[in-house]
This record gives structure tokens, sequence and C-alpha cells, in this order.
């Protein structure tokens, strides 16, 4: 009986085809809406981004320093570290404060580049490396750049990812 | 005596009317139900039926509404506008999510690749930045086979001094990639950030001199024909 009057009216019949189409359309939407949502690789791709957003902040942070401004910038050192360098930092810290007070420097420093090389989401262990430019600006003279190759170690803490070791790629006699 | 005669005939003259007003109201073609009159015709408007009622009731409501044949093509209509909308929504935070930079850059998420990537550029590197005058075929082959755009003319440039002192200094140099880590891989491109040593020799000169060096730059490659070639050297200069 329905279908018998549905088939003699053609708006209805447009109307069924489009309703039609447009569940089509929703239930793909929705699965892929889902399927991109719960994505493992996604999420450990947006793992890595994290890491190495923080650790290349966290290294220019920790090369960062205006001696006019030392007790801000020794508190974005502590702020960027965890585990074992952090207790360097906070151990080391009067003696620092005042050696940097007598040279007056000014420490920037720039991210030329970075990478992840390791990372282990499980965990919360991640490894960077951070190619870096430094200027120093010291009281006297001009301001001197260099650069420096970087190979830094992450932990999350609470959520937020620290460096834990921080240090320069070693330089060998590795070529024979 | 007229009384009851002329009850008797008021009678009959109702009984004989009351069949010719069912009879004029059921063959109305239009009607859709007409046997639902004759009964109602019959008993008269003291014996309404519940179901009379009922049925009274909806064709009230649907003539106070639409037409019927406007009703289902209307409620479709608004099924298809939401279903719809939701599609378009669902599909936008898909391709959102699908589109950031994070998922199209597979670097480390695609172990396989990564480990490919690194190990390709890796070996490319060492052979293009070792240069061995007792041997300069193997530095061209190197750089004819692993360098395409515009590295080839920044690796020429890179290695011109090299090259001029290479005969009279017998020079050998050597590069060595100590740390490698793969900064992007989407598609057939990828970068990746290297820390190279190297060492540069001297034997022409009695003492054999070597001097070393560490070098970090960046490389920009494309994949082609299965291989990566460098595009493009970056050595982070201003």
């Amino acid at each position: 009986m329905l279908s018998l009057r549905t088939a003699r009216n053609p708006l209805t019949v447009v109307a069924l085809a489009l309703a039609l189409l447009a569940a089509g359309a929703a239930g793909w939407g929705g699965w892929s809406w889902y399927a991109a949502a719960h994505d493992e690789s996604a999420g450990y791709a947006q793992t890595r981004d994290d890491a190495l957003q923080a650790g290349e902040q966290a290294v220019q942070n920790m090369n960062t320093l205006d001696y006019k401004r030392l007790a801000h910038g020794l508190d974005s050192w502590e702020a960027s570290t965890t585990g074992d360098l952090h207790k360097q930092l906070t151990d080391g810290r009067p003696q620092f404060e005042k050696q940097i007070q007598q040279a007056q420097t000014v420490s920037t420093a720039k991210v030329l580049s970075g990478a992840v090389t390791e990372l282990d989401e499980r965990t919360g262990k991640a490894s960077v490396m951070v190619a870096l430019r430094i200027t120093v600006t010291a009281p006297k003279g001009k301001p001197a750049a260099k650069e420096s190759r970087l190979l830094g170690e992450l932990t999350r803490t609470s959520g937020v990812w620290k460096l834990s070791a921080l240090g320069q790629a070693p330089v060998g006699n590795t070529a024979s | 005596m007229s009384t009851t005669r002329h009850l008797i005939n008021r009678q009959r003259r109702l009984a004989a009317a009351t069949p010719v007003t069912a009879v004029r109201v059921k063959p109305r073609p239009d009607e859709e139900e007409p046997e639902r009159d004759v009964p109602q015709a019959v008993a008269g408007p003291v014996l309404v039926t519940e179901e009379t009622a009922a049925d009274g009731e909806t064709r009230a409501a649907a003539r106070r509404s639409l037409p019927r044949g406007a009703r289902l093509p209307v409620v479709l209509g608004l099924l298809t506008v939401l279903l719809g909308g939701f599609a378009a929504y669902a599909g936008t935070q898909a391709s959102d999510l699908r589109e950031s930079s994070a998922t199209s850059n597979v670097a480390l998420s695609d172990v396989a690749r990564t480990t490919e990537v690194k190990g390709q550029v890796t070996n490319a590197v060492n052979s293009l930045f070792s240069y061995n005058y007792a041997n300069t075929g193997t530095a061209d082959r190197a750089a004819r086979t692993l360098l395409t755009g515009k590295a080839v003319q920044q690796h020429k440039d890179m290695l011109a001094a090299v090259r001029a002192q290479a005969a009279k200094q017998k020079l050998v140099l050597t590069t060595t990639v100590t740390e490698s880590g793969v900064e992007l891989i989407d598609g057939n491109r990828a970068r990746v950030l290297l820390y190279a040593d190297q060492s540069n020799t001297n034997t022409a000169a009695k003492d054999d001199r070597t001097t070393y060096a560490a070098a970090m730059f960046a490389v920009d490659v494309v994949r082609t024909g299965g291989s990566w070639r460098i595009a493009n050297i970056d050595t982070f200069t201003r």
C-alpha cells in the first residue's frame, strides 16, 4: 500500500533517494571520523611532535641567559628540566649566578633544526637532536656566534616533556 | 384514531426516508472509506462508536496539517538535512585529524621507512663528502647517482676547494655521519638532520697532517626509483 502510494508521488521518491544518500554519507563520515580519532600511529605522531616541540623549547631555554634577568633565566632552566639534570642545576645555581654576574654576558639561542631520534610512548622517554646557534654578548667585544650540535634526553613528567640530559654531540676521530 | 394512524404513517415515512439518506451518502465516489458511513447513518447520531470517533479525529488532524501526499517528503527532507549535516561535520573532523601535520609526517611512526631513510641518507652523505685524490671516480659516481636538483650545484661548490687542491696535496677527505635524525617523511619527501665528523688528511705533507672538523647540516631528500636522493643541502647559513 505504502510503496504504491510512494511510487505514485515522484517527490516522495526523490526525497527518499536523497535521504538514503545522506544516510550513506553520514555512515561513511562517522566511520572515518572514528577511524581517524582512534588511529594509533596518529597518536604516536602527535606524541613525537609534542616531544620535539618541548625538547627544542627546553634546549633554547637552557642556552638563553641574560645577566640582568638572571633569576628569571635560571627559573626557566629549572622549569625545563627534570631528574639528574634538574638536580645539577639547582645544586650549582648559587655558584653559577656569581659567575654570570661577574662575566655580564647575555646569551641568546636559535634552534636551526631538530629531530626526534627515539621515542618510547609507553615509558615516556625520548631522544632529540637539536642544531642550535648560540650568540653570546660580553660587555666588551662583538657578539660571538657559535653553532652547537646538541643531544638531549627527554622524560615525560605528569604529561609534560622535560630535559633529563643535555650535552654536545662528541667529536671524535671516528673517521678513519 | 386518527392520531394513531397519523403516527404510524409518520413512522413509515421516516423508515422510508432513512435508507434514502444512506443510499445518497454511500455512492459518493470521492469519499475514501464509504463503508464506514453506512452504520453511522443507520444507527443515527446516538450510536457513534469509539472507532468512528477515533477515525474522525485522525482525519481532522490530517486535514489541519499538510496534505497527505506532502507529509512523507517533508519528513524525508528533514532527515536528509540532518544526516547530510552530520556527514559534512564528521567528514571535516576526520580530514582535520588525518591531514594534521603530525599525521602526514611518518618519521619514527613508520619504523621501516624511517630506517630506510636514515640508512640511505647516511651512506649517501658519507660517500658524497669523502674524496680521495687517488680515486676520484668514486666521488664522481656518488655525485652522479645520489644528488638531484639544486643539490648538484651545492655539492659542487662545497667540494670545489678540495678538488682544486686534491692532486697537489694528495688530499684524503673522509666524512662519517655520527648522528642522524629523521625530521620528516611525507610520501616521497623527507628531511634528515645530520651530525658528522670530517677528517682531511694532507698525505703529501711530511708529517701526514690531518685536520678534524665537526659538521652539522640537514638534507632534503626525494625518493625516485626506490632510492632516496639528496635534493637540497641546508648548512644553516644566514
